[in-house]
């Protein structure tokens, strides 16, 4: 569970969150929509750690995020956006590398059962350097859930990703245990998977609901997107 | 026209200035010292020229180090905006023709050298005229000039063929490099132009298999080595993997061999080449401990300041993956300046040929004074290298970096001089030194990671 309370973050002169709440229960799958640079990606940024915030505070499973950041991080999983790492190393030794970090002992046949199940197994002796963007986001896939983690945080979980992928991903999200979160412009995605939403705008939040609720009133998540966003503006 | 130009132009200057605001003390203290140096050499020259002596350093050896500094510099800086970038696939993408967009890479590398080379130059005419000294020699400032422009043009096409899967294209430039080092005439470099101009156009019409040039490297027979590890293990690992596979280590060993040898021959003959018969009885016997103290500063520069740098900066875009995994601060320092006892492995190579040319008599202080330097240049650059952590590698950073270590060691020297003078067996004494040193390093390390923390404003 992840709670965040009156967290404001600002880049310069620019508000990315202001004030925002949020509390990210267990077993529930949580969209957040909004448009380009409405603060998604920073809101997941602030909650793992990556980014230090203004003012407020974030608990994770009873671990503050600035005072026992390590206790915190442990029960996080995260992929990022665009998906940087080492290119030098290969597939499998940057995840040994992030096993290592999380000291996860038995992570060898862990990393075996997500790589095939994810189409990546062939791939694992070869430099991430010579990856494509979706190889290299199924390597990113893989470090961010090995260990698994009560909070996942995905921004854009199937940004590039292969139907077959994509659709192993839903599946693992779906099944999975503990609070998931994720960032996306796919109201697809939202559909098939989350069980709510939250649309952001500007930094703060314009909407919390349920997607079934939202389903049932609109019809599709596109259309209530649009009209939601469409009030807010006039 | 030219939007490639300016978008490089335009996006070099701002990360600058952004750099600036962020820390401006320190980039105030980094411009402070790059002008400081250039009125110390101002100085030297004033100084060489009223005393008037016929130095056998000339106007060609200045010439050649001018041009061998902008043609790194622009190899670096092509690889930099070209080779390696990754937003290029943007320009390269649209309707404009490829060649000509990485002939405006070129253009806005050729103008970035320009403007240092003009600037750097009319600071130093300008500190030499408020010596008094004569500075009317335009057609000398324009043959340093068309030299820089050479410099500038095979700087390009050593990055661009380099990297094609044709390296046969470097031949005219190698070639054109051997003649120079060969007659050692400037005037040679100036007459070549053309053809330095010929080649980087027709390297920069065939250059695009350079950008697209990439070996899948598979690496199953390193296979055996994959396991888990502890933490402090797994971050040495990482690191001493990236440094063999980018073949640093070996460029190491042949600085630390070719140092060795150069130094310790100019340590035996430097007052014969470099002195005038006239004053060599006076100033002759500075020089060979002069040239130990620079082949160790060079060594160590390269060998321990550089990767102890690179350590934290090159984490530019994979800060994500650190900060947010359940590790402290600590073993991340310690795990990454860890693998630096690899490179300093690297290092050793200097004493055993330096030694060959001083002989035994000074190895005790030879070894303690590597040893001293190279982890003071840990305990400078660590620190450094956290604080600007996940931004690019800065020409400024590691400028000021070398004066400060300049000017540690030799204040060191000048101690370690006074303690061979008045004790008989210091090796207590150096021993005494290390333990304290070791200690500066363990607080540095400490430092660094406080520095690597990241700063809430408030948590209320």
């Amino acid at each position: 569970m992840i709670i965040v309370k009156n967290v404001s973050k600002s880049y310069g002169k620019i508000i990315a969150l202001k004030n925002v709440n949020f509390k990210f229960d267990n077993s529930h799958v949580i969209a957040i929509m909004g448009e380009n640079g409405a603060g998604k990606t920073t809101l997941l940024k602030v909650c793992t750690g990556i980014l230090p915030f203004d003012s407020g505070e974030i608990v994770v499973d009873g671990y503050n995020i600035i005072n026992d950041s390590i206790k915190a991080r442990e029960n996080i999983g995260y992929l990022p956006e665009m998906p940087y790492m080492y290119e030098r190393l290969t597939g499998r030794e940057f995840l040994f590398y992030i096993a290592s970090l999380r000291k996860l002992n038995d992570a060898e046949e862990r990393i075996n059962e997500i790589s095939k199940m994810i189409g990546i197994q062939d791939f694992l002796d070869y430099e991430i350097g010579s990856y494509s963007k979706g190889m290299k986001q199924k390597i990113s896939v893989i470090s961010a859930i090995m260990h698994n983690p009560k909070n996942l945080l995905l921004d854009e979980p199937v940004y590039g990703l292969d139907p077959l992928t994509s659709r192993a991903i839903q599946d693992f999200i779906k099944h999975k245990k503990g609070s998931t979160i994720i960032a996306t412009h796919s109201t697809q995605l939202v559909e098939q998977i989350a069980d709510f939403v939250y649309i952001i705008m500007r930094g703060k939040v314009i909407l919390f609901d349920e997607v079934s609720k939202l389903l049932s009133k609109y019809g599709t998540i596109e259309e209530a997107y649009f009209q939601i966003k469409d009030g807010i503006n006039v | 026209m030219f939007e490639t130009t300016r978008v490089i132009l335009t996006e070099n200057f701002r990360s600058l200035i952004n750099k600036m605001r962020e820390a401006p003390i320190l980039y105030f203290i980094f411009s402070c010292t790059i002008v400081f140096s250039i009125f110390i050499f101002a100085y030297a020259t004033f100084f060489f020229i009223n005393i008037d002596i016929n130095l056998d350093i000339n106007l060609e050896d200045i010439f050649f180090t001018i041009f061998f500094i902008f043609f790194l510099k622009t190899v670096a800086d092509i690889y930099n905006n070209f080779i390696k970038s990754s937003s290029l696939s943007y320009s390269l993408s649209t309707q404009v023709n490829q060649r000509r967009t990485i002939a405006e890479i070129f253009i806005a590398v050729f103008l970035t050298e320009l403007v240092i080379w003009l600037s750097f130059s009319c600071i130093f005419i300008l500190a030499i005229f408020t010596f008094g000294v004569n500075v009317g020699y335009p057609s000398e400032y324009l043959y340093f000039t068309l030299g820089v422009t050479t410099a500038v043009c095979l700087g390009c096409t050593i990055s661009i063929n380099f990297f094609s899967p044709k390296r046969y294209r470097l031949i005219p430039t190698l070639t054109l490099l051997g003649f120079y080092f060969n007659f050692r005439e400037p005037i040679f470099v100036i007459f070549t132009l053309p053809l330095a101009i010929i080649h980087v156009t027709w390297s920069i019409k065939n250059s695009m298999e350079s950008h697209l040039f990439s070996k899948r490297k598979e690496r199953t027979k390193e296979r055996y080595q994959i396991k888990i590890r502890n933490t402090i293990k797994a971050f040495f690992h990482r690191e001493t993997t990236v440094l063999w596979r980018d073949k640093l280590l070996f460029s190491f060993i042949f600085t630390s061999v070719s140092t060795g040898l150069f130094s310790g021959y100019l340590f035996l003959y430097g007052d014969e080449i470099l002195i005038p018969e006239p004053i060599r009885s006076q100033i002759g016997g500075v020089l060979p401990s002069m040239f130990l103290f620079l082949g160790i500063y060079v060594v160590i520069m390269y060998t321990g300041v550089f990767p102890s740098l690179n350590l934290f900066l090159n984490e530019e875009k994979t800060m994500w993956i650190l900060r947010h995994m359940p590790v402290k601060n600590d073993n991340i320092v310690f795990g990454k300046v860890s693998s630096l006892a690899l490179c300093f492995l690297t290092a050793i190579p200097f004493i055993p040929y330096i030694t060959i040319f001083t002989g035994f008599d000074k190895i005790v202080f030879l070894v303690w004074f590597f040893i001293f330097s190279y982890i003071a240049g840990i305990i400078i650059s660590v620190p450094l290298g956290v604080k600007y952590v996940g931004k690019k590698s800065d020409i400024m950073l590691l400028y000021s970096v070398a004066m400060i270590l300049f000017v540690v060691l030799s204040f060191v020297a000048i101690i370690a001089d006074l303690i061979e003078q008045f004790f008989s067996y210091p090796i207590a004494l150096y021993i005494i030194i290390l333990l304290i040193e070791l200690f500066l390093l363990y607080v540095s390390l400490k430092i660094s990671s406080q520095i690597l923390t990241l700063k809430y404003k408030s948590t209320s």
